[in-house]
């Protein structure tokens, strides 16, 4: 029974035209957001070959992830060059985005269309799916037979699920191929399997919020209730929940400002030199003073920071869509984790170039040590949170379809 | 020879509605194979609640309906096997073909075999015509959507068979071939309540008709014995007399 009602939701997509509007939208969104995003790494790319140091020379930079086409995240702060000199690191803006539109909206990845676009589909697919079948007086025809409302509910989820996610994968698939063909993007078997994870994310995503539909749906006698209702959960959970943990957070968290901790920084090294000039210790163990200092305060700052982070993400989770983004991100090797992990060793480097100029002074620049940053493993990723994002997203959709079933247990079908 | 077993029964069967209104008062009744009972009453007089009762869209307040004795309630999936709905305005899905409609509800029936032919088969028995068949119902006539209600019920080719209203705003030509095919149904052995406000045809295709009002069956009577009595006469009588003591 459920396949029979599955397979009429199936064509009775098919045979819409709201549904070949909707699939050709999403379609030219991924395909727009895929060429755009392609152009901005590739630009990005060449800024790399541009500022990439010479062998020896002290400075980490990462070349830009190519899977940041797909979930941007903090790949760029990622890719930044971070020089180490006697008094630590600076920071220099390394590869950043061309395009200047960036600036003003939201960055066009696939994430991005994912979230806000593929999002409202679904809701536009499970938004009626009740509400309709009852205004128009089938449902009473399909439950004058020996069909049971839970087969019903079912086949029309899986139903809806297909003719969404079968195009939307293709389309996905057929986009990565292409991406494929590009020599200047080369993707690791590595890379593969975390594009396909993302894929499988993006599903777990579309099934939440037809949950969500179908849900409001056994909710309410009318679709245009329902798509008014819908529209605000909608905004509620893309746009406003998610920005609120940050905004609550701060209120809870003391984070000193990057100025003041520059500022600190500036007063350290002042104190050392000064000292030095007084001819009290040599130049070496200043250097270690500074250095040890500064990594004691960026410590500081990364332990109130990553409790700022932590404190954030998981007001935030209060919308499974943050979840999502988080899981995404993490995945795609540019979330908030990974640039955490990467942060740690660019210091871990300015530590060993650092012991290398002080214990020999002369030391010619070649003699550096390269900087390699290797991304975290992927089993690592999962225990690091995406796993827990992925299964709190795809919890709140179970939850939802389970309540859509209380719902329409009690629907009143004349 | 053993009593034939009633395929619909509603024994001391009532509804009382959250906001009081007591849609069926203690109605008990039984349809057997092969008998068309008609029910006929004014709007509100619980015909409908009746045959929503019968396919468990909303439960009794108190008594019991069976499907080839299957208690309704209790069993509500097992007991819709044994039985086809008609509706007064048959809905269907309007980007569908008849065919395709036809398929589906089919399979919703039970009937999961069937190939095309059998399709066409069963849409010429209920008259409609041939070059609807591969036509999508949104522009159907109400006729034509009530021929295919028809012929959904026919494909399930359940014992029972439930009819609300379904002759309601057809034009006579239409109304006459529906209640053709009703007969026919009947002559296979069918048992079939029908709901609705039209007393001659009551009057000429009921082997029982009953008369509901205020949610009481107030009157039946059969075939044979409306050879005698004015059917119209009675109706209007039920009708205009005081209402009922609750």
């Amino acid at each position: 029974m459920t396949w029979t009602i599955a397979r009429k939701e199936i064509l009775s997509n098919l045979l819409s035209y709201k549904f070949y509007v909707v699939i050709l939208l999403a379609s030219v969104l991924a395909a727009t957001s895929f060429f755009v995003m392609t152009r901005d790494y590739k630009e990005r790319l060449a800024d790399y070959s541009l500022i990439r140091p010479k062998a020896g020379e002290p400075i980490a930079v990462n070349p830009p992830n190519p899977l940041s086409i797909f979930a941007k995240g903090l790949d760029e702060a990622m890719a930044r060059s971070f020089e180490v000199d006697r008094i630590g690191v600076t920071v220099r803006a390394g590869q950043k985005s061309g395009n200047a539109i960036f600036a003003f909206f939201p960055t066009p990845d696939f994430l991005y269309v994912v979230r806000v676009v593929l999002s409202l589909v679904a809701l536009l697919f499970g938004f009626d799916q009740v509400s309709r079948e009852k205004e128009a007086g089938t449902l009473r025809q399909i439950l004058a037979n020996q069909t049971s409302r839970s087969a019903v509910l079912l086949g029309k989820w899986a139903g809806n699920f297909l003719s969404l996610a079968i195009p939307f994968a293709l389309v996905t698939a057929l986009g990565i191929a292409v991406l494929g063909l590009d020599p200047d993007i080369r993707f690791s078997a590595d890379q593969v399997l975390r594009l396909a994870l993302i894929l499988v994310l993006t599903l777990i995503y579309i099934a939440f919020f037809l949950s969500l539909g179908i849900l409001i749906s056994t909710l309410t006698r009318r679709a245009s209730s329902s798509v008014i209702i819908l529209l605000f959960i909608w905004v509620l959970l893309v746009f406003i929940l998610p920005n609120l943990g940050t905004l609550v957070a701060r209120q809870m968290v003391d984070v000193p400002s990057v100025r003041a901790l520059s500022e600190k920084r500036e007063q350290v090294w002042t104190r050392e030199i000064l000292l030095r000039i007084k001819g009290q210790g040599d130049m070496p163990s200043h250097v270690r003073t500074i250095s040890a200092e500064n990594d004691a305060l960026e410590a500081d700052y990364r332990i109130k920071f990553d409790r700022l982070v932590n404190l954030s993400k998981n007001i935030n989770r209060i919308s499974p869509v943050a979840s999502f983004v988080y899981a995404v991100t993490e995945v795609a090797g540019t979330g908030i984790g990974e640039e955490g992990a990467f942060k740690r060793e660019v210091v871990r480097y300015k530590n060993a170039v650092l012991g290398k100029m002080l214990a020999s002074p002369n030391m010619e620049s070649s003699e550096y040590p390269a900087f390699l940053y290797h991304y975290r493993p992927l089993g690592r990723v999962l225990a690091g949170g995406a796993l827990f994002d992925t299964a709190w997203l795809a919890a709140f959709g179970v939850l939802f379809f389970a309540l859509s079933y209380l719902a329409f247990v009690r629907y009143d079908v004349r | 020879m053993t009593d034939p077993k009633p395929i619909l029964k509603a024994d001391d069967l009532s509804k009382r509605y959250e906001d009081g209104v007591l849609a069926v008062d203690h109605l008990n009744l039984s349809i057997y194979p092969g008998e068309v009972y008609c029910l006929l009453g004014a709007n509100g007089a619980g015909k409908t609640t009746t045959i929503n009762l019968f396919l468990n869209f909303i439960p009794p307040t108190t008594g019991t309906c069976f499907i080839n004795e299957i208690d309704v309630n209790k069993d509500p999936l097992e007991a819709k096997k044994y039985v086809a709905f008609v509706s007064e305005n048959v809905m269907l899905y309007g980007n569908f073909t008849a065919r395709q409609n036809l398929d589906f509800f089919a399979k919703l029936g039970g009937k999961t075999a069937l190939a095309k032919n059998d399709y066409y088969q069963v849409m010429r028995r209920v008259s409609l015509q041939e070059k609807a068949f591969d036509q999508r119902v949104k522009n159907f006539s109400k006729g034509m959507r009530q021929k295919l209600g028809i012929a959904i019920a026919v494909i399930k080719d359940a014992p029972g068979i439930l009819l609300d209203e379904p002759t309601s705003g057809l034009d006579p030509k239409a109304a006459t071939e529906f209640l053709e095919i009703m007969a026919e149904l009947k002559n296979e052995g069918k048992a079939i309540l029908m709901s609705t406000h039209d007393i001659f045809r009551a009057k000429e295709i009921g082997d029982r008709v009953g008369i509901m009002k205020e949610g009481r069956l107030v009157m039946e009577r059969t075939r044979q014995e409306l050879q005698y009595e004015d059917l119209v006469k009675i109706y209007i009588d039920y009708m205009k007399s005081e209402p009922l003591a609750v």
